[in-house]
C-alpha cells in the first residue's frame, strides 16, 4: 500500500542520523542550514495551504532566538529547554496577533505579520535586557559547538516538521485548510469555524519557526537585532516553497535543498548578487510556475502524493 | 412551534433594500417554495438566513432561538444547510472529500465516520465513482454532490437555491424525487426556483417575493393565479 | 464643495474632533513650533510617497510591494544624472517622470500583467520578489555604500520673529498638494480617470461597456511608477540613499493607506499629518526619541485590530 513510502522515509532518517560518522564539519554545517530552511519553508507552506500568507517568519525566528538565549543566560536553563520556551513564546505571540487580526485576510494579515517582525526588532534593539543593538553573546554554544550534536538537533527539528506537515495533509486539518483556501463561504456553510483553524495553523507555524530560531541562536551562540530578525529568514523559505512547489511536503524540502546548495555554490563564484538571482527565480516561479517543481512533476503525470 | 421564523427581516446594501420587512414562518416537514422575479430577494433571503449576511434589522428565530447575529458555521451546527445558486465545488478536494466536509465540520465526526457517512450519502444520491476530481464530473453530479454536502451536516432545514437551473427534464425529475425522499425522512426544505413545474410538483406552500417584500403566499394554484403575481412576473398590460 | 464642509461641521462628532485637533496643534505651535513645521514637512513627504500607491491600490486594486524600491531607483537615477551631467535633482524630476513611465510599462508587461485576476498572494509575492530584484540590482551596480547629494539650497531657512525653520522641505508640501489635486482632477474630470474608477469597481462590467481593461491597468500602473520614480530625486535631495532605503517607505505607505481606507486619496493626507506630527513630537523629547518608529506601528496595529473586530461583526 502506501506504507512503502513511510518505510523509505524511515530508512532515509536512519541514514541521516548516521551521517556524522562519514561527513566532516563543513558538510554537516551545510546540512544544518538545509535543515533550518526545510523547517522554515515547510512551516510557511503549512499556513499558505489555507490561502493566507505570513511575511513574518523572521519575527517568529527572532522571538524564539532571543527567548532561548535569555532563558539560558538569565534563568540558567538548559539550552534545549530554552529552545522549547522560545518556541512557546513565539506561539503565544502568534496567538495574540492571530486572534486580533485573522478576521482580515490576505494583504492585511501579511502586512501585519511584517509589522510584528519590525516591532520586535525595534523592541530588542531598544532595551538593555536584550542587549541593545549589539545583542547578546552566549558564553557557550549548545553542545559546546559539537558538529554532530548540533546536526542531530536540527535533524530532529527537521524531521519533526516534515512529520507535522504530513499530518496536516492526512487529518481533518487538510480539509479545513483546503476548503478555506478554495471557498470560504462554502467552508463556513458546511460548519467550519474558519477563524479557529486559521489561528491554530498560524500558531503551529510560528511555533516551528520559533523553535528553529531558538536552535539557530543556540548553535551559533549569539543574537542580534539584525541577524536574528534577518529578512533572509522570511525571504528564502518563500522562494524555496515557490521553487519546490506549494501545498506539498516534498516541494518545500526539494526547494530548500536546491536553494541552499545553490547559494553555497554561488557564494564561491560571485561574492554578492546571489540574492539577485534568487529574486529573479522567485519572479519567474510566480509568473510561470506557480506550482513549482512539484507542480511540473504533477502535470507531467508523475503522481507526487505529498 | 415554527421551525424557522423571520420577523421584519430587512437587509440593505448601501441604498438598496434587498429585503424589506420580510415576515414568515416555516413549519417542520414542510416543503416551501420561494419564488419571485429576478432581483426579488430570493437569494438574499437564503444568504441572510444561512448567515452569509447579517440582517440590517429584524429577527430570525430558528427552533425558538434568536440566531440573527449568529455566525454562519454555528447556524450550520444548529441545523441549517444550503446549496448555492452558482455551483461552488471545492476544486482542491475530490467528490467524496467535498461531501465529507459536512460530516467533518458540521457534525464534528472523525475522518472515518465522516467518510462512511459520505459513502452512504453517495449511494442515496446515486453518485458513483466517488474518488473523481471535480473536473471529471458532470453538472448534474456536481449539483447532487452539493446537495449531499449539505445533507451530511444532518440539517433540520435545507435551502435549495435554484438547484434545477440548467437541468433537462429527466435530471429535474430525478432531483425532485430525491427531494421528496429527503422530505419524507422528516427534513424541512425551502426551494427557491424559477422553474414553476418544480414548485407545483414539490411544494406544499409558496411564498412570493417582489422587490424584497412578501407579495403573497399560499398553495401553488392560488398563488399562480393571483393577478399581482402574474403582473410581477409579466408586467402590466401595455396601454396601446 | 462648501456645502459639504459646512454639513460636516454640523455633525457634532466632527466638530468636537476638529476643535480638539486644533487645540493640540495650537499647543504644539506655542511650545514646540519646530514640531509643527517639521511635522508638516515630514507628513507631506509620507503623503507624497503614499499617494501613487494609494492610486494603484485604491483605484484598480493592485498591490505593489516594490513601491518604495522604485522610488529608490529613481533617487539613484537622479544621483547618476547629477554626477554625470551635473543636473540638479529637482530639474531631473521631469526626465525621471518620463523614463519611469516607460519603466512602469515594461515592468507591467514583464511582471504584474500575469497576476491580474489571480489570488492576492500572487501579487504580494511578486511584489516582494520584485523588491528584492530592484534592491539587489542597484546593490550590484552601485554597491550598498550610502550616497548623499550635497546641495546648497536644502539648508535654506527662514526666520519669523526669532523662530527659525527650514524652508526647503516645504517642497514636500507643495509636491503632495500638486499630486493630490492632480490625481483628483485626473480621476474625476478625465475619461481615462473615470474608466479607471470603473475598472476598479467592476472589471467585468467595465469590459462589457467597452473599456479596454488591460490598457487601464497598464496606464494606472505606469502612472503610479512614474510618479513614485519622480519622487525619487526629490527624496534624494535631502536624504541619504542606499539600496534598502525604499523598503521602509513601502511599508509605511501601505499602513497609511490601511488606516486612511483603501480608495481614499485625501484621507491619506490627513493620516499622514497625524503620523508626521506625532513622530516629530516624540522625536523632540529626548528620552523617547528612539521610540518614534513605534508610533507608526502602534497606529497600524490599532487600526487593523479595530477593522478586524468590525469585520467579525460584519
Amino acid at each position: 500500500m502506501k506504507y512503502w513510502k513511510y518505510l523509505i522515509f524511515a530508512v532515509c532518517v536512519l541514514i541521516a542520523i548516521s551521517l556524522p560518522k562519514f561527513l566532516g564539519v563543513y558538510p554537516l554545517q551545510i546540512l544544518n542550514i538545509v535543515l533550518i530552511y526545510v523547517a522554515l519553508a515547510l512551516s510557511w507552506d503549512m499556513l499558505l495551504r489555507s490561502g493566507q500568507m505570513s511575511l513574518g517568519i523572521a519575527g517568529s525566528c527572532g522571538i524564539g532566538g532571543y527567548t532561548a538565549v535569555l532563558c539560558t543566560i538569565n534563568l540558567g536553563l538548559n539550552p534545549l529547554v530554552g529552545i522549547l520556551i522560545g518556541s512557546g513564546v513565539a506561539a503565544i505571540i502568534a496567538l495574540l496577533v492571530g486572534y486580533s487580526v485573522l478576521h482580515l485576510r490576505a494583504m492585511y494579515f501579511a502586512i501585519v505579520t511584517l509589522a510584528v517582525t519590525e516591532i520586535f526588532r525595534i523592541l530588542v534593539r531598544n532595551f538593555e535586557i536584550t542587549g541593545g543593538p549589539e545583542g547578546i553573546i552566549l558564553p557557550n554554544a549548545i553542545f559546546k559547538g559539537d558538529a554532530a550534536g548540533t546536526y542531530w538537533l536540527m535533524l530532529a527539528i527537521g524531521v519533526f516538521t516534515i512529520i507535522l506537515s504530513w499530518l496536516f495533509q492526512k487529518t481533518r486539518i487538510h480539509f479545513a485548510l483546503t476548503s478555506t483556501a478554495n471557498d470560504e463561504i462554502v467552508a463556513a456553510s458546511s460548519g467550519l469555524n474558519i477563524f479557529k483553524y486559521l489561528v491554530i495553523v498560524f500558531v503551529i507555524s510560528s511555533a516551528i519557526q520559533g523553535m528553529v530560531g531558538g536552535a539557530y541562536a543556540q548553535i551559533y551562540g549569539f543574537v542580534t537585532p539584525e541577524s536574528s530578525f534577518s529578512v533572509n529568514f522570511t525571504l528564502l523559505p518563500i522562494i524555496m516553497v515557490l521553487l519546490g512547489g506549494t501545498n506539498s511536503t516534498w516541494g518545500p524540502v526539494i526547494g530548500a535543498v536546491i536553494l541552499t546548495v545553490l547559494a553555497e555554490a554561488l557564494k564561491l563564484v560571485i561574492p554578492y548578487g546571489h540574492l539577485l538571482i534568487f529574486g529573479v527565480v522567485m519572479i519567474i516561479a510566480i509568473i510561470w510556475f506557480p506550482g513549482g517543481i512539484i507542480g511540473i512533476l504533477r502535470k507531467g503525470g508523475v503522481q507526487a502524493h505529498h | 412551534m415554527a421551525l424557522l421564523k423571520t420577523i421584519g427581516l430587512t437587509r440593505r446594501f448601501g441604498g438598496l433594500s434587498a429585503l424589506s420587512d420580510v415576515s414568515m414562518e416555516i413549519n417542520e416537514k414542510e416543503i416551501v417554495g420561494v419564488i419571485g422575479p429576478n432581483g426579488a430577494g430570493k437569494s438574499t433571503f437564503t444568504n441572510v438566513v444561512a448567515g452569509l449576511y447579517l440582517p440590517t434589522s429584524g429577527k430570525i428565530e430558528f427552533k425558538g432561538q434568536d440566531i440573527s447575529m449568529t455566525p454562519a458555521h454555528v447556524r450550520c451546527h444548529l441545523g441549517i444547510a444550503r446549496t448555492f445558486q452558482l455551483m461552488r465545488p471545492l476544486y482542491g478536494l475530490n467528490m467524496i472529500e467535498n461531501i465529507m466536509l459536512g460530516g467533518l465540520f458540521g457534525k464534528g465526526h472523525s475522518l472515518k465516520i465522516a467518510r462512511k457517512g459520505a459513502l452512504e450519502m453517495c449511494k442515496f444520491m446515486a453518485l458513483k465513482d466517488v474518488e473523481r476530481p471535480i473536473s471529471a464530473m458532470t453538472a448534474l453530479e456536481i449539483k447532487k454532490m452539493e446537495i449531499a454536502r449539505g445533507l451530511t451536516t444532518e440539517p433540520s432545514l435545507l435551502f435549495l437555491d435554484e438547484v434545477m437551473a440548467g437541468l433537462n427534464k429527466d435530471e429535474t425529475m430525478e432531483i425532485i424525487e430525491t427531494v421528496r425522499k429527503i422530505n419524507q425522512q422528516g427534513m424541512t426544505i425551502i426551494v427557491i426556483e424559477h422553474v414553476m413545474r418544480v414548485i407545483r410538483e414539490l411544494t406544499h406552500r409558496v411564498i412570493v417575493l417582489e422587490w424584497g417584500k412578501v407579495l403573497c403566499e399560499g398553495a401553488y394554484d392560488k398563488v399562480s393565479s393571483d393577478p399581482r403575481v402574474i403582473t410581477a412576473y409579466l408586467g402590466e398590460e401595455a396601454e396601446c | 464643495m462648501t456645502n459639504l464642509i459646512v454639513n460636516k461641521f454640523k455633525q457634532r462628532n466632527f466638530l468636537i474632533g476638529f476643535i480638539i485637533i486644533l487645540a493640540v496643534l495650537i499647543l504644539i505651535g506655542i511650545y514646540k513650533p519646530h514640531v509643527l513645521t517639521e511635522g508638516l514637512q515630514r507628513s507631506c513627504l509620507y503623503a507624497l510617497i503614499t499617494l501613487p500607491m494609494a492610486l494603484l491600490l485604491g483605484v484598480v486594486g493592485i498591490i505593489n510591494l516594490a513601491h518604495g524600491d522604485y522610488m529608490m531607483v529613481g533617487a539613484y537615477f537622479a544621483y547618476w544624472l547629477n554626477v554625470q551631467f551635473g543636473m540638479d535633482p529637482l530639474v531631473a524630476v521631469i526626465p525621471t517622470l518620463f523614463v519611469f513611465f516607460i519603466f512602469g510599462i515594461i515592468s507591467y508587461y514583464v511582471t504584474f500583467k500575469h497576476v491580474i485576476g489571480k489570488p492576492e498572494v500572487n501579487q504580494l509575492l511578486l511584489g516582494f520578489g520584485l523588491s528584492i530584484v530592484l534592491g539587489q540590482a542597484i546593490n550590484v551596480i552601485a554597491t550598498n555604500q550610502p550616497r548623499k547629494l550635497s546641495l546648497d539650497y536644502v539648508s535654506s531657512s527662514m526666520n519669523i520673529g526669532g523662530f527659525q525653520f527650514g524652508t526647503f522641505e516645504f517642497i514636500y508640501v507643495a509636491g503632495a498638494l500638486i499630486v493630490l489635486i492632480g490625481l483628483h482632477l485626473l480621476l474625476k474630470k478625465t475619461r481615462i480617470g473615470q474608466a479607471a474608477l470603473a475598472v476598479g469597481q467592476n472589471p467585468r462590467g467595465a469590459k462589457v461597456v467597452g473599456i479596454n481593461i488591460n490598457w487601464i491597468y497598464l496606464f494606472v500602473f505606469a502612472l503610479s511608477i512614474a510618479i513614485i520614480g519622480a519622487i525619487g530625486p526629490i527624496f534624494g535631495t535631502r536624504n541619504t540613499i542606499f539600496p534598502e532605503v525604499g523598503l521602509a517607505y513601502t511599508f509605511k505607505s501601505f499602513c497609511l493607506i490601511a488606516v486612511a481606507g483603501i480608495g481614499s486619496l485625501t484621507g491619506v493626507l490627513w493620516v499622514s499629518l497625524i503620523l508626521g506630527i506625532s513622530e516629530c513630537l516624540v522625536l523632540s523629547s529626548i528620552n523617547y526619541a528612539k521610540w518614534s518608529e513605534m508610533i507608526f506601528f502602534g497606529m497600524l496595529i490599532g487600526v487593523i485590530m479595530y477593522r478586524s473586530h468590525q469585520r467579525q461583526v460584519k
